[in-house]
């Protein structure tokens, strides 16, 4: 070809790529631009359409298969390890001498915890997203027996006798109590709102059982969590303790000597406007401690300092001697070493004045703190071996267990559990997610008002133009991806804006995040968080006759008098599936004296049945109250010609609502998820 | 066919020469050597409220070392200056900011210099003295600027502004005197803060954020003691200075405070070392950079101090002629948080809200003061008003923004219970909440709704409807 022939092509394929590559290019700067609410977010179209890509082909390249260690137990001469690996749904033994896993046990669905009887010969790991237990046999090293639980079960203990296996069912608020002879269910306790901790007396006479949500109380009401105490005996609940202040009790513990009874937990400041976070004004982190002879006082501590938090407190184990406990901060990768004598003494020598004081004193953790001892990624459950010497730490998002000598109080070492190297974008995202790194002095993580990657059932009163205005019900975070707007005034197009600056200047109160870490957040949050199994109220996708009712209720035209109902004003116009919401804004009546005048985000009721309270300041305790309180005028849909009946079928449809993915597949609890976690 | 290979040989030489002379200028780079403020003679006594030859020095010159190369002289970095002080390294380390005097009367200045070309340019153009700067993340600056006026008094108020010397805003607005800046970790900036009006107090470390919201109590001396130095926050979670104490006579000491509870963790490492420090500065661990003398009669040198054994150690810089203060070392650092501001200039007033008024640190020691029903909130000349709590003890107050004020609590007899307490100042915007009067600074709050934010705020001052717009004048 004349070389002038190629000068004109060349020529003509330049022009032609400046023509697309400039206006090209400012179209992507405006698409990205919007899609993030900044200006300055680089051009890089995988941080969007690769790393928040659903696409199955896509994920399995970009995504890792992690273990994520979450609980443990030690066999009784400490040379053998049991750890839950909770997104691999397995149950891993660990050399603990040679530091290596020996051997991987299928269990149920996202499994929780793991105990092993006294002569360690059976192991039981609770399956939270299977509504079922695993009995191991621990020669053969299989599943050789499944029992069936209660919703959500996590927490597990033996009775004295070990005849019995309690079972803490997180979602179904309440206890089983299984006959491990008959393997049948025998009770059912009711518990303090989604429980998920449990200990036995040191004299098995009696049984702690942890809440991580409040009883419900209208805003403004003092925040109350339940400590259930149950007779191991009789097996029937003796005391509901109320906590005070506080929530997300994750475990408790009892010393040998069973003087006190031990739990970890949150004291949130919701009710307080969100307007610092300096002095702690937003969050503070501690623990319980019930005195179990005397006048069996209640007294809560905090672990934090002045200037430093000590995020999302986990799990709580005390060694055999008595003197110290171990608490695993999760939201800031650390263990706090805690003097238990100097509680004890603390305890003597204060009045109830001071120690009601304390509970709120940021200083006083120095009298009883004696070390941090800092961790891997996340670390959640805590194991003794059986001579006090070492602790075991998961380090959930790091896939290793972390080894502390508890003399030195010194981190020595971890073991590697074999999970992927690499670090994927979206488990990057997760580990910000649970780091409240990203938060002003470390006072709370994403985590912490969305534990489990829903919502913690608080109303909060967050900053606005005045304080003790619009109040706002935490949202849950599960399958947000496809559902924008966000927040409750919609303020917010994607999730991007959602945690971008304005998240940092009122909510974090430090640097935003940085592009980078901002992509892994948002990825994680689109792609990685997923729906339980609804196996409570629709565990296989056929509706109960009284569901199919309300069903039809929910889609109904015309109401009870013959009159049709407009079409803005019918359930399923605002609230149509896969995620039960239009996308819309919409006045349903519910403007509180408190509130500006606006338009709420209708949000989406997959699950709805764990989602209480209900409305956007939460007012609603359960879903019925929607429509029996507050809707008066009916403008949250034509409901008060409704017979008792046909209200109590709707409710009972609305709590069969399910994730997506479950009505697509159809799922029932014995089959395998469809998705795996980041 | 020659000529063409000649003249790419040419390029190439060139272009070789040109290579090594910049490689060769970067080999310059500071990175590694001691900055420090030499002062000849005596040093005049300080003045703790003025500054003077505390904060800033005549005749003061800015040196660098090379500590690893003794047999290099000491280069002077402001030549041309009369004096310059006060050298503080960016978190790059590539420049370096001091406060400096062109002539002897003239007007104290901020100047920042590239330290690889040593190139300097003027950052403040002020009438009045502008000195102690320090870096801020984000290409700003914190520092101390001289100011007159009703609400402040005489005495330097803190300002902020661009490293070109534009956007420059004031962020402290109480009559206190602020010199000694740092910037911590976590973005806020550590200062020392007196107290001038109605009557002159000890200096004590207060933290704010830079854009002025949030200032609190970060530390303060026993009485008899004062802060003399600026706040060093180390790698291990530490902030270190230099403390005077009138009952010791061998002169001033280092102190250590935890940053994580700086008022209860106050640590003397040097009792038992017999003189006078007057800086200190981190150099990695527990090692120290620091300006000592044995006796009033030396001069103050640089030395090393180990603050784990609590010794000092090696001889770094002596002379018998000067002074050697202020050092600090030019090297990399980890840059502070840059903090997110929620301050909004279009807004005239910010929100404060107390959760109980009769909430004091006394109260749980059988306090018998009789119990608060209203305060009042005193301006610098005046009462802005009196307004009543609520039931529970609360008050919540839209306050003018930049204005301080005090407020004392007082009974139903009209009596005052408690205060006036220290000097507020809200910024515009700002929301701000305390648990009590004179509270315990560790406790927080609990978690109750407080009754004051069921209603709506109430305007102090409280004879105006109103908030005139305000006009602030920079240079």
């Amino acid at each position: 070809m004349k070389a002038s022939k190629l000068l004109i092509i060349f020529g003509v394929i330049v022009v032609f790529g400046l023509v697309i590559f400039y206006p090209g290019r400012q179209l992507a700067r405006e698409h990205v631009n919007y899609m993030t609410a900044v200006d300055d977010h680089p051009l890089e179209c995988t941080s969007c359409h690769l790393y928040m890509s659903n696409n199955k082909f896509i994920s399995k390249i970009i995504n890792e298969d992690y273990y994520s260690p979450f609980n443990l137990a030690v066999s009784n001469n400490g040379n053998l390890l049991y750890v839950i690996a909770q997104d691999a749904n397995e149950l891993l033994v660990v050399n603990s001498e040679k530091g290596q896993v020996i051997s991987k046990i299928d269990v149920g669905i996202y499994p929780h915890s793991v105990i092993l009887n006294k002569d360690e010969t059976i192991a039981y790991v609770s399956n939270q997203w299977s509504d079922n237990v695993s009995v191991i046999d621990l020669t053969t090293l299989s599943v050789i027996e499944t029992l069936k639980t209660g919703n959500g079960p996590s927490g597990l203990a033996l009775s004295a006798n070990e005849k019995h296996l309690y079972t803490v069912n997180t979602f179904g608020s309440d206890l089983s109590v299984i006959d491990l002879e008959t393997k049948e269910e025998r009770k059912r306790l009711i518990t303090g709102n989604n429980p998920t901790g449990i200990a036995l007396s040191p004299d098995g006479k009696s049984l702690y059982v942890t809440s991580r949500r409040p009883n419900h109380a209208s805003y403004g009401e003092p925040l109350i969590s339940d400590m259930t105490e149950v007779n191991d005996k009789t097996q029937r609940v003796t005391k509901h303790t109320g906590i005070e202040s506080a929530y997300l009790m994750e475990n408790v513990a009892f010393t040998p000597s069973g003087d006190l009874a031990m739990m970890t937990l949150i004291r949130p400041k919701n009710l307080i406007p969100a307007i610092q976070v300096e002095s702690g004004w937003m969050m503070n982190h501690g623990i319980g401690i019930i005195e179990q002879n005397g006048e069996g006082r209640v007294i809560q501590l905090l672990l934090d300092e002045p200037n430093n938090y000590y995020s999302d407190p986990f799990d709580i184990v005390i060694t055999p001697d008595g003197k110290k406990a171990f608490v695993s901060s999760s939201g800031v990768d650390y263990i706090s070493v805690i003097d238990i004598d100097a509680i004890r003494v603390l305890m003597a020598e204060s009045s109830p004045e001071m120690l009601e004081s304390f509970s709120n004193n940021l200083g006083i953790s120095s009298r009883y703190v004696l070390e941090r001892i800092s961790t891997g990624a996340n670390p959640k459950g805590l194991a003794l071996s059986p001579n006090g010497k070492l602790l075991y730490v998961a380090e959930q998002l790091e896939d290793k267990i972390g080894v502390i000598n508890t003399e030195s109080l010194e981190a020595i070492g971890s073991i590697d559990l074999g999970g992927p190297k690499r670090i994927t974008v979206a488990r990057s995202g997760r580990r910000l997610f649970n780091s409240a790194g990203h938060t002003f002095q470390n006072q709370y993580a994403c985590y912490t008002c969305h534990p489990d990657n829903h919502e913690d059932g608080l109303v909060y009163n967050m900053e606005g133009k005045n304080m003790g205005r619009n109040v706002t019900n935490t949202q849950s975070l599960r399958e947000i991806g496809d559902t924008s707007p966000f927040k409750w005034n919609g303020k917010n197009q994607t999730v991007y804006k959602q945690d971008g600056m304005r998240f940092s200047t009122f909510l974090t109160r430090t640097e935003p995040y940085s592009h980078k870490d901002l992509d892994a957040l948002v990825s994680y949050i689109v792609t990685g968080i997923k729906y339980p199994p609804n196996l409570m109220y629709n565990p296989n996708g056929e509706l109960t006759e009284s569901q199919l009712r309300g069903k039809l209720v929910f889609e109904r035209t015309v109401d009870n008098l013959g009159n049709v109902i407009p079409e803005n004003n019918r359930c399923i116009t605002c609230h149509p599936p896969p995620y039960y919401t239009n996308l819309k804004m919409a006045d349903v009546g519910t403007l509180a004296k408190s509130d500006d005048s606006i338009l709420f985000d209708t949000p989406h009721l997959n699950d709805i049945y764990a989602s209480s309270p209900y409305l956007h300041d939460g007012r609603a305790k359960t879903l019925e109250d929607i429509w029996t309180k507050y809707n008066d005028d009916d403008k949250h849909g034509r409901a008060n010609d409704m017979t008792k009946i046909q209200l109590n079928d709707l409710v009972e449809y609305l709590k069969s609502l399910r994730g997506p993915i479950y009505n697509q597949k159809n799922l029932t609890n014995n089959n395998t998820p469809p998705y795996k976690h980041n | 066919m020659n000529r063409i290979k000649s003249n790419i040989a040419i390029i190439f030489i060139v272009t070789i020469s040109l290579f090594s002379l910049f490689s060769s200028c970067k080999e310059k780079s500071m990175e590694g050597m001691i900055v420090f403020t030499q002062v000849s003679g005596d040093l005049p006594d300080a003045n703790y409220t003025s500054g003077n030859s505390w904060r800033y020095f005549s005749n003061s010159r800015i040196v660098a070392l090379n500590h690893e190369k003794p047999e290099e002289s000491l280069k002077v970095l402001t030549n041309g200056y009369f004096s310059a002080c006060s050298p503080q390294i960016s978190y790059d380390g590539k420049s370096m900011i001091f406060t400096a005097q062109k002539e002897q009367n003239d007007v104290w200045q901020i100047w920042e210099m590239d330290l690889e070309n040593l190139k300097v340019k003027q950052v403040t153009f002020s009438n009045e003295n502008c000195v102690d700067p320090a870096y801020l993340p984000g290409e700003r600056m914190v520092f101390s600027k001289f100011t007159t006026n009703n609400t402040v008094k005489k005495g330097y108020s803190l300002f902020t502004c661009n490293l070109d010397g534009s956007n420059i805003n004031q962020i402290t607005f109480n009559p206190h005197t602020y010199f000694a800046s740092t910037v911590l970790h976590d973005g806020r900036v550590l200062t020392i803060s007196s107290q001038l009006y109605p009557n002159q107090r000890d200096g004590m470390f207060m933290i704010l954020r830079p854009d002025g919201t949030k200032a609190e109590l970060f530390y303060k001396s026993l009485k008899g003691s004062e802060i003399n130095s600026r706040g060093w926050e180390t790698t291990n979670g530490k902030v270190v200075f230099i403390e005077s104490d009138s009952n010791n006579t061998s002169g001033s000491n280092i102190i250590s405070v935890k940053y994580n509870r700086p008022l209860h963790s106050s640590v003397n490492l040097t009792s038992t070392i017999k003189g006078d420090f007057h800086s200190i500065y981190p150099m990695k661990d527990d090692r120290f950079l620091v300006s000592y003398r044995s006796s009033n009669d030396d001069r103050f040198s640089l030395y090393e101090f180990d603050s784990e054994n609590k010794t000092l150690g090696q001889t770094i810089f002596k002379d018998k002629n000067y002074n050697a203060i202020e050092a600090i070392v030019v090297k990399k650092q980890k840059r502070p948080k840059k903090l997110p501001s929620a301050v909004n200039m279009d807004v005239k007033t910010g929100l404060l809200l107390c959760q109980d008024i009769n909430f004091s640190n006394t109260h749980l020691q059988g306090n018998t003061n009789s119990k608060a029903v209203s305060l009042e909130v005193v301006g610098i000349d005046s009462s802005l008003g009196i307004v009543d709590v609520e039931k529970d003890g609360s008050f919540y107050l839209k306050v003018e923004a930049d204005m301080p004020f005090r407020i004392q609590t007082i009974d139903i007899n009209g009596n005052i219970v408690n205060g006036p307490g220290s000097w507020i100042y809200l910024r515009p915007n700002e929301r701000r909440g305390c648990v009590g009067c004179h509270e315990n600074n560790e406790q927080v709050p609990n978690n109750v709704q407080p009754l004051s934010v069921r209603k709506d705020p109430i305007l102090i001052p409280v004879n105006r409807k109103k908030v005139k717009n305000k006009k602030i004048s920079v240079d």
